[in-house]
């Protein structure tokens, strides 16, 4: 009976239920990723989010889980994750200090999940809007990843 | 050509008389600097604009000196221009100013400055005392004045929560200020963050209303003063509705609402107003909820016509007088990039969206601020920039309701 109660309480715990970034990725606060970006040369991978987002839950659960996702998404970019109701305040590039909020009205991230591929100057070459499927994610790999290198 | 057209513009614009409202051309609050010179209309509870008797006043945050800190402009209503912005936040990094007039020409800030809500009086003679509000972390103040007594409400941090307080404060002599008292707004501690409170007050209550995670996604959460309670609030009751006919999602736990503004209005009424994704397709939306004494909340409504439908909208605000008067105002990208919309409520319904002369057109117009004056004049401040992310400005123009209510 103890077995099964310490059973179902770890998979409770285990179940992302605030749709937060997805787990096991090293994502970092969108300023840091930018710094990061531009010191590697990197593009910069951002995933807009919110507390309680269905679709964000959805697509951690059916595609930031997949190992192949995670691998091509750690190799290509620097990770950033953004609250996109959250006060907490970030620095631009250009110097001016906004809040998450603020950045996805910037980012125009009027739905979540809205993943954005931008460039080490923080310009957005390719985004996804809504839930994904581990395809989607690694087909918007491709062409981002061709975007970014033709200048797009 | 191009000069007949400016002056042709300039005449359009010296006084815009739109439906009930006349415009005056806008005026710079405070100029554009330099590439790296942000300024910032921002506060919970969108107060930012305040006039007391002749004078209006504006407070925002830019970084000119590369520190965010708190400024204030302040203009007679017979004056042309604003007066050079004062500083009034101290050495550290402050954001998010909150005002409030108090009487006789002066006013009471409150900002978050290195992780805690400070606050001061500025009179025309001069700033008050500098003071902290809380010991330990506090953000996101939001301030009321009423009854020779001010108000205000903030989220400070307990443990890794934040939590909604009240305060209350008597103003002594010129500016001075004396603590009195200080509560939670929800008795019971919470289970979730809380942030992004705002008050209002009518008929001897406090109307609290703030951002609340508790079902594990961002709703608007309010509370109403006990009567004959120096310090003590009712159960909170949920503000933002889940969707008629929304069922249990399978994944995630509900829609997302963010930065709830309040206002009372009339001998009776408190309205809150926030952006609201319920209808996720398409972004925030405007969505509010009228409170009556002995009523309570009521339901959700739209407060943006249905032409915004498809668009997106931000930074919603409120003013309203004790006539009835009520104004929302609000963040719009129906035309493309974003401009100032204005709505108003008559008899229980919301105008048609009306772009503000001066704040809409080409160009990026957002982050509007506004109050109603005992004139019943309409004073609208809000942040210009040529494109998104560029510098920036800090704009103002005023108006007469021209209709009776």
């Amino acid at each position: 009976m103890l077995r099964s109660v310490l059973l179902l309480f770890s998979l409770l715990l285990a179940l992302p239920i605030l749709a937060d970034a997805p787990k096991d990725y090293p994502f970092l606060p969108f300023d840091e990723a930018m710094s990061q970006a531009q010191a590697e040369g990197k593009p910069v991978f951002v995933y807009f989010g919110r507390y309680g987002c269905g679709y964000c839950e959805l697509t951690n659960k059916e595609a930031f889980s997949q190992p192949e996702v995670r691998e091509r998404y750690t190799q290509h970019y620097v990770l950033a994750y953004v609250d996109a109701e959250s006060g907490k305040r970030l620095r631009l590039p250009s110097g001016e200090r906004i809040t998450e909020r603020e950045l996805g009205t910037r980012y125009n991230a009027f739905a979540t999940p809205v993943f954005s591929y931008l460039d080490s100057n923080g310009t957005a070459r390719h985004r996804l809007i809504g839930a994904q499927t581990k395809e989607a994610l690694l087909e918007a790999d491709e062409v981002a990843r061709a975007k970014l290198a033709g200048g797009e | 050509m191009r000069g007949l057209f400016l002056l042709a513009s300039a005449l359009l614009l010296s006084t815009a008389v739109v439906a009930e409202w006349e415009f005056t051309a806008p005026v710079t609050i405070s100029e554009q600097g330099s590439e790296r010179f942000f300024h910032h209309l921002e506060s919970s509870g969108r107060r930012n604009i305040a006039v007391s008797g002749d004078t209006v006043a504006v407070a925002w945050e830019d970084d000119r000196d590369d520190t965010p800190r708190i400024y204030l402009a302040r203009k007679g209503m017979a004056d042309t221009d604003f007066s050079p912005a004062m500083r009034v936040s101290g050495d550290g990094e402050a954001f998010e100013p909150t005002l409030v007039a108090l009487t006789g020409e002066r006013f009471a800030l409150a900002w978050e400055e290195d992780a805690q809500v400070k606050m001061r009086i500025v009179s025309a003679h001069g700033m008050g005392p500098l003071i902290a509000v809380a010991e330990g972390e506090s953000r996101q103040p939001s301030l009321h004045y009423g009854d020779g007594e001010l108000r205000l409400v903030l989220a400070e941090q307990e443990g890794r929560l934040s939590r909604i307080y009240y305060h209350r404060f008597e103003v002594v002599g010129e500016s001075g200020l004396k603590r009195s008292q200080r509560c939670a707004v929800d008795a019971v501690p919470p289970e979730d963050q809380q942030f992004y409170p705002t008050l209002a007050r009518q008929q001897g209550l406090t109307v609290v209303a703030w951002e609340d995670r508790r079902p594990g996604h961002t709703v608007i959460m309010g509370a109403e003063s006990v009567p004959g309670q120096a310090c003590g609030f009712r159960e909170p009751v949920r503000v933002s509705l889940p969707p008629e006919g929304a069922e249990a999602a399978a994944y995630g736990s509900g829609h997302g609402v963010a930065r709830v503004a309040l206002s009372s209005y009339g001998r009776e009424g408190v309205y809150a107003a926030w952006a609201d994704k319920r209808d996720y397709r398409e972004g925030y939306s405007i969505f509010g909820a009228p409170w009556r004494v002995k009523q309570g909340f009521a339901a959700n409504e739209v407060v943006q016509d249905a032409f915004g439908g498809v668009a997106k909208q931000w930074h919603a605000t409120l003013a309203g007088d004790g006539h009835g008067r009520l104004v929302a105002a609000w963040s719009d990208e129906r035309d493309g990039d974003s401009d100032v919309l204005l709505s108003w409520y008559r008899d229980g319904q919301w105008s048609d969206d009306l772009a503000l002369p001066g704040g809409s057109g080409p160009g990026v117009q957002q982050h509007p601020s506004i109050t109603l004056d005992s004139a019943g004049r309409l004073h609208v401040a809000w942040v210009e920039r040529d494109e998104i992310g560029g510098p920036t400005r800090l704009r103002y123009t005023v108006s007469r309701w021209r209709s009776s209510n």
